[in-house]
């Protein structure tokens, strides 16, 4: 390998404890072992492992012209299993890292007081972060926003579950939620650390004829499995989920978005206070939420509670929603006003006791190895069957799957949507951009098992 | 031939914006692109601009709208405010397949007209 295309170079490492921030070379041999995302997150885990690390990882193509390349990955231990987790951060988030000129962020220690890291330009700040202790997600994330002067910032933020070590609590991106099932909100909360902030307007070099490949992989996975299909209410059906929810949701729909140069939008924003057809700015402040949080939006349907809006209260408190809904079956909760209250009291329910479950209201047979990475990703391809990804058991493919979009950067709930990108493609584009002529199927596969491995322990 | 937009099929991935800058300067960045992004996230309200010569293309979901200098920009968002520094779009009229914007777009938002 000679050259880094793709990467900034630059892995910071912020000490909680002393309130300082270093950068370090992404070195081409570190690239070499592990190729980037959550395979290099485990290696830097490993050195940094007796200073309780959290490490926030862009993959090789993150913020790229590969198609879906929006990833950043969030690795420790997880509040809920006490294991390795891998929690997928899609959206804006890991574009925003990159290009603020940090490939990886490794998180040590804890601080005496709230704090915010504040990245841009190449530059690293550990922000006192008062101002939105004690906040919501939302009101947080407003306020970030307004005092570093920009709303296309990515942010990273808790609620009050996480400051309050809420187990069930999640990293959000933004205002809305995220894929994280690892608890990770209650990680952040334990080091005082309510947000990340990013602004990325830095510059990547990409290899010559990188575009181009990466405009015909498009134009292919368009013509493939996902054709005539968008949105998550078009997963509702192939996942064998209840069909009245996506009668439900498509009533409540006002547009659909997608994550960093995805050609599959699977976030939709639902609007439940002015009419969903409303696309003019009205004086209604929240009109709604966004979301591609399909588990949770069929756990609160079960329960027979308006979805999009509950998964709002979730986002609010920083709480997971599947895992939210799960206790308010369990609790005999039904009506919105009833799951308001108990998502608060679970907010502030430092003493919780959780368990790591599928969120998922159908059947799946993944593979033990598969509660490394995130279960809000559906526990199947969508659109195809398994074998149209890889040879092999379908638990397995699955895991490879996740594996490899975990490492690459590519969008974990893209990667079961389009099996047109083939693990011979990943291949041939990591060899042009790295000029890496030996890289090889083998190659991945040694860095995806080993990933697999170091993380169960 | 000027670079036209439907806003309304816009989803928001940004990657035209980052395809334009590609074209200037041969790197992945949103700083040097004609097209901005522009987006009130908690109203899903969100829409592209594009710089021209003489006149600013705002992409709004209400629809398309050409202001010239000094007219009044309704609905673009604070993150708006720096295109008027942005190079003009030049309309990729030396790349062979087209404008690297619209090939790059996977929702058919930007077509020449």
């Amino acid at each position: 390998m000679e050259t880094m295309n793709n990467y900034t170079g630059n892995i910071l490492i912020a000490d909680l404890a002393s309130g300082a921030c270093e950068t370090e070379e992404l070195s081409p041999e570190l690239v070499e072992k592990a190729l980037g995302g959550a395979a290099i997150n485990m290696e830097l885990y490993e050195q940094y492992k007796d200073k309780d690390p959290l490490i926030i990882g862009t993959g090789f193509f993150t913020a790229t012209f590969f198609p879906c390349s929006c990833l950043a990955v969030l690795t420790g231990k997880s509040p809920i299993t006490g294991k390795i987790g891998h929690a997928p951060l899609t959206w804006q988030a890991g574009v925003e890292l990159k290009l603020a000129g940090f490939d990886f962020v490794v998180i040590l220690g804890k601080s005496d007081k709230p704090v915010r890291l504040w990245l841009h330009d190449g530059l690293s700040d550990i922000n006192d972060s008062q101002d939105v202790w004690g906040k919501d997600v939302w009101e947080s994330v407003d306020k970030i926003r307004e005092v570093y002067g920009d709303d296309m910032i990515q942010t990273l933020v808790i609620g009050k579950a996480g400051e309050n070590k809420v187990p069930i609590a999640q990293v959000s991106e933004n205002y809305w939620g995220s894929k994280d099932s690892f608890g990770f909100g209650a990680a952040f909360g334990a080091k005082n650390l309510k947000a990340m902030a990013m602004r990325g307007l830095g510059a990547l070099e990409v290899a010559e004829g990188f575009f181009q490949k990466c405009i015909e992989l498009k134009n292919e996975i368009l013509n493939g499995a996902i054709k005539g299909k968008a949105g998550i209410k078009d997963f509702i059906a192939p996942l064998g989920l209840d069909a009245k929810l996506k009668e439900k949701l498509e009533s409540q729909t006002h547009r659909l978005n997608a994550c960093y140069n995805c050609p599959y939008p699977c976030y939709t924003f639902f609007k439940y206070r002015e009419a969903p057809s409303a696309m003019a700015q009205t004086g209604v402040a929240d009109p709604g939420c966004l979301t591609a949080g399909l588990a949770g939006l069929a756990q609160f349907h079960k329960l027979g509670i308006d979805a999009p809006q509950a998964m709002e209260k979730c986002f609010k408190a920083g709480l997971q929603p599947a895992a939210v809904a799960q206790i308010l079956a369990k609790k005999g909760i039904k009506d919105l006003a009833a799951a308001e209250a108990a998502i608060n009291e679970l907010a502030a329910d430092s003493s919780l006791k959780a368990e790591a479950q599928s969120p998922w209201p159908i059947e799946s047979s993944l593979p033990k190895e598969a509660g490394i990475f995130s279960s809000a990703v559906p526990p199947k391809p969508v659109f195809a069957e398994a074998s149209a990804f890889d040879n092999g058991d379908a638990g397995q493919v699955w895991l490879k799957r996740q594996a490899i979009a975990y490492t690459i950067g590519m969008c974990p709930i893209f990667s079961l949507l389009a099996p047109e990108v083939t693990i011979d493609k990943v291949v041939e584009l990591v060899q042009m951009s790295a000029e890496w002529d030996e890289f090889s199927k083998d190659t991945l596969d040694n860095i995806v098992n080993t990933l697999i491995q170091k993380s169960i322990g | 031939m000027d670079l036209k937009v439907e806003p309304l099929k816009c989803t928001g991935c940004r990657i035209c914006e980052f395809a334009c800058n590609f074209h200037y300067d041969g790197s992945i960045s949103p700083i040097g692109s004609s097209l901005m992004f522009y987006r009130e996230e908690k109203k899903d309200y969100y829409g592209l601009m594009v710089k021209r010569e003489k006149s600013l293309l705002l992409g709004r979901p209400e629809g398309e709208r050409t202001l010239k200098p000094g007219e009044q920009i309704e609905g673009a968002s604070a993150s708006s405010k720096p295109i008027l520094l942005r190079v003009a779009c030049d309309r990729c009229t030396e790349e062979e397949e087209g404008p690297l914007c619209i090939r790059a777009c996977p929702y058919g938002v930007l077509s020449m007209e």
